[in-house]
């Protein structure tokens, strides 16, 4: 039984590390799924010059960004934005999005694509910090949890 | 239509004290008092205290953003030509601050001022006008004239319609250059004119006809607001090639056309067999005559 609680106390911490990791990587996901939407985007304005929504039809998101493509969706349905929903953002990196969001489709293409190239340039800082997090922070938390769990156990013991 | 687009309060006022069917223009200027134009009778649109409801500039670019469904730079083409087609017709017209690049214009922005105008199919309209525009299954060359907003493309919508109605089996090539005859949106136009249309939008003239007569085979061009200095060399290249051309022109009457640039020209080569004259006087559209290649009426009202 006692052997049974500390399996199962080791599980939990794993679990609640891996979850907490998992947060850093879905936002390096987020940030490299949002740089290839813009990216994609900015081809779309220069050449095929889809409608935003026409061309948010087209693209299959998963997980974080899924949240965002139907944020944005209901944004220019109801003209009201709400991205509260994309809890792995920071409030500073939610107001990013949103101007972003609220400025996309106003300019003609020449000085659509010069404004896309701006928020590319901006979002390779995140991408890079979340990448950073990612590579540097998910190996320590999962190490340091596990280390925790080790000394947790031995205390039991 | 217009829901999706007009602010919410603003919508509900409009239906609640007017008639879409009955209303031609809804016209929004910034800070100044919002105009429904009815029959060419202006009305102020008021609220519920009896207040009149004036329009921002605010009001006015989202509404401009939503009628470009957020996507500025897909209709960048029709909004420096100063208008945007909805659906079933409606044309959004568009007054702003221009941007330039040298002598090109780039863009509109600041917009200050927008004009709804939505068409109204008035059946058989051009019924009247039919027989002298038709004589034994050929089209002649016609010109119709009147000023802005009494009725030139309406008569126009209704006289293919007619033609089709009519058996009349030609094949219409329609040089739309500002969208505004067949308003066509995604492919599909907003207004039935028989079976018979082949449909140029968003083209210049001298595109529409040269190529048109290349490669779609027409009997009769249409086109409407023709520029006599402009758009004659075409229209004379069509006429010359056997194809019957039906124009529109903006001008209160044959006076004032008669002082246009190139119309002596028009009448010394008698290039139009037909003129047609409309005005406002019992709303627009009406009947006001009908005149042969040297201007001899044939119908006078």
């Amino acid at each position: 039984m006692k052997w049974f609680l500390i399996i199962v106390l080791i599980s939990a911490i794993m679990l609640i590390a891996y979850s907490v990791s998992e947060q850093y990587r879905d936002k390096f996901d987020f940030y490299t799924n949002l740089k290839l939407f813009l990216q994609q985007f900015k081809l779309n304005v220069s050449f095929r010059q889809q409608k935003i929504n026409e061309f948010l039809n087209t693209i299959k998101p998963k997980k974080q960004f899924k949240l965002f493509v139907e944020d944005y969706k209901t944004y220019l349905k109801t003209n009201q934005l709400n991205l509260t929903n994309i809890k792995i953002l920071e409030p500073d990196e939610r107001e990013e999005l949103s101007r972003l969001v609220t400025s996309l489709g106003n300019h003609d293409a020449k000085n659509e694509v010069h404004q896309l190239d701006g928020f590319l340039a901006t979002l390779e800082l995140n991408l890079t910090k979340a990448t950073d997090d990612k590579n540097k922070l998910c190996p320590m938390i999962l190490k340091l949890s596990l280390l925790f769990a080790i000394g947790l156990a031995i205390l039991l013991i | 239509m217009l829901k999706d687009y007009l602010p919410r309060d603003i919508y509900n006022l409009i239906i609640k004290n007017f008639s879409f069917a009955d209303i031609n223009e809804i016209r929004m200027r910034a800070n100044e008092n919002l105009i429904i134009v009815i029959k060419n009778k202006k009305y102020y649109l008021k609220d519920e205290n009896g207040e009149f409801v004036k329009a921002n500039t605010n009001m006015i670019e989202n509404f401009v953003r939503r009628i470009s469904e957020n996507s500025i730079y897909a209709y960048n083409d029709n909004i420096k030509n100063g208008y945007i087609t909805l659906k079933r017709g409606i044309r959004v017209g568009l007054c702003g601050s221009i941007v330039t690049d040298g002598d090109n214009i780039v863009t509109v922005k600041e917009f200050q001022a927008v004009n709804i105008r939505i068409p109204h199919i008035v059946k058989n309209c051009s019924l009247m006008a039919y027989d002298y525009l038709v004589e034994n299954n050929e089209v002649k060359n016609t010109l119709i004239i009147s000023a802005p907003g009494n009725g030139k493309t309406t008569f126009v919508r209704d006289f293919i319609y007619q033609l089709y109605a009519h058996n009349v089996s030609k094949n219409i090539l329609v040089a739309d250059e500002r969208n505004e005859m067949c308003s066509v949106v995604g492919g599909e136009p907003a207004v039935d004119l028989g079976g018979f249309c082949d449909i140029y939008t968003n083209c210049t003239k001298t595109f529409a006809f040269k190529n048109g007569i290349r490669s779609m085979r027409p009997d009769i061009i249409v086109t409407d607001e023709i520029d006599l200095d402009k758009d004659l060399e075409s229209i004379i290249e069509a006429i010359n090639s056997g194809v019957a051309v039906i124009a529109t022109i903006h001008a209160s009457g044959l006076n004032q056309l008669k002082k246009k640039k190139n119309f002596d020209r028009v009448l010394d080569e008698k290039f139009f067999s037909r003129f047609v004259v409309l005005s406002g006087d019992e709303g627009p559209g009406t009947l006001t005559g009908i005149y042969d290649e040297k201007l001899n009426c044939l119908y006078c009202r």
